[in-house]
């Protein structure tokens, strides 16, 4: 549950984080929803996902193509994908609800903007997860500048340890904040993980 | 995960991507603590970890009990039995407008055990299964965590299970919305003894105008939603949010 939910980071660096899981309800309306979630990858792959893939898979960032991708899906598809701008995500919203698939779409990013595209559109919204933090152990974490990096990940694959070795190869000039985005990212199977924001996240270790 | 010590160089590219810094180089091959591996499958992974050699390999009988939690749990990429959902997940949200597990006049509470970064032992879970369901909680039947309890009254797990860690697990309910209040109260007070960290989430419904009543009553026990959410549009067929 709720692997899109929990992201860390400051207001500002979350206002371009948005996930799209696009999904069909085992035992109610799977039947028949391959074909459905087939299109939805084709028309989402035309907005200019930061990231798309398949847990069945993986993803474009370990090398899959759409194609790849699309083939994977199995008898209870579900598509994953991130995007690094609110106006990707208002286009695709906006093509989803004229496609009117009848397949439960839900947006993990700023509620008050998904709430206002929600308006612009003419979308009842039906139900919302909130992330009401973490608790217990907490002194334990890593700091917040590596929880930005591993909450994108929420089924945890992604290794602080990774995480702090790519930013020092950073520091040091040994990859660029593209290349480090993408090999912290490599290890989220699904395609939640949002390389477009963890690059810019990077970029503040750039040697100077 | 095993690792095939003829195949295995040494090199140590792997040990950073184990979640669970499971991996260490012990006489110049690389060794993985069994009682610390998740079976996560990162290692396995060679589009991931691009072990030269690719000697990473799964051990027999990995997906029996009851050391198979540890796979079904911490892998997404494997399917639980009952639920029919990837890895630890529940569809919880993600089809709420088809399921209509949250309904109007309910919540939803998931308290996801060891998220992020720590991981758990089945011990840390009893604990929250235990205090939940003294206060009368019935948990999800259609949650992978669930079915391990050996009573679903009391919150006790399987024994056979009490050895197993996973990287992380959802315990999850659905309540009148009335019983939010306590059963925060009483999610935050077993955090204070945990050995671990959790996340929690909770999920409300919508009302025709537009508002989400668990809003103000989170403000009135002092807790506040973080910025970002997780959305169900309404868009799934049939569509369900009143309660039959």
């Amino acid at each position: 549950m709720t692997h899109t939910l929990h992201r860390r980071g400051s207001e500002e660096s979350l206002k371009n984080d948005y996930v799209l899981l696009v999904t069909a309800a085992a035992g109610i309306n799977h039947q028949g929803s391959k074909a459905k979630l087939q299109r939805v990858l084709e028309v989402v792959w035309e907005m200019g996902p930061a990231n798309i893939g398949s847990q069945h898979l993986g993803t474009v960032l370990q090398g899959y193509s759409l194609e790849e991708i699309k083939n994977s899906l199995n008898e209870v598809p579900r598509v994953r994908c991130s995007f690094a701008s609110r106006e990707k995500m208002h286009a695709v919203i906006k093509r989803l609800k004229e496609l009117d698939l009848g397949m439960s779409v839900t947006v993990q990013g700023p509620t008050a903007d998904i709430l206002e595209m929600c308006r612009e559109f003419g979308i009842q919204p039906h139900s919302v997860n909130l992330s009401l933090d973490i608790w217990g152990k907490k002194d334990e974490l890593p700091p917040e500048e590596i929880l930005e990096f591993v909450t994108m990940c929420g089924h945890g694959l992604i290794s602080q340890h990774l995480v702090k070795k790519v930013i020092e190869d950073v520091k040091k000039g040994k990859k660029t904040p593209k290349e480090a985005a993408v090999l912290i990212g490599q290890p989220c199977v699904c395609g939640i993980y949002n390389p477009e924001r963890a690059e810019e996240l990077l970029k503040k270790y750039l040697p100077q | 995960m095993l690792v095939n010590q003829e195949k295995c160089i040494g090199c140590g590219i792997c040990i950073p991507y184990c979640p669970a810094q499971a991996i260490s180089i012990t006489g110049r091959k690389a060794a993985i603590d069994q009682a610390e591996c998740l079976e996560c499958g990162n290692c396995l992974r060679r589009d991931v970890v691009p072990c030269p050699t690719g000697a990473f390999y799964e051990k027999e009988g990995i997906y029996e009990e009851p050391r198979g939690i540890r796979r079904f749990f911490s892998d997404p990429t494997t399917t639980h039995a009952v639920t029919q959902v990837p890895g630890r997940g529940t569809e919880e949200v993600k089809t709420n407008d088809v399921t209509g597990r949250v309904c109007r006049g309910e919540i939803g509470v998931a308290v996801e055990m060891g998220r992020p970064c720590m991981g758990t032992d089945m011990a840390e879970f009893e604990k929250m299964t235990m205090a939940l369901a003294k206060i009368g909680v019935v948990f999800e039947e259609a949650n992978p965590l669930t079915q391990l309890l050996a009573d679903k009254s009391t919150g006790v797990i399987d024994p056979k299970y009490k050895n197993e860690k996973l990287v992380s697990a959802i315990i999850e309910f659905t309540a009148p919305i009335d019983q939010m209040p306590l059963i925060m109260a009483t999610v935050t007070e077993v955090a204070k003894s945990l050995n671990t960290v959790f996340s929690l989430d909770l999920i409300g419904c919508f009302e025709e105008d537009g508002s989400l009543p668990v809003l103000p009553m989170l403000e009135a026990i002092g807790l506040k939603p973080r910025v970002n959410s997780k959305v169900n549009l309404g868009m799934g067929r049939p569509y369900r949010i009143i309660r039959q």
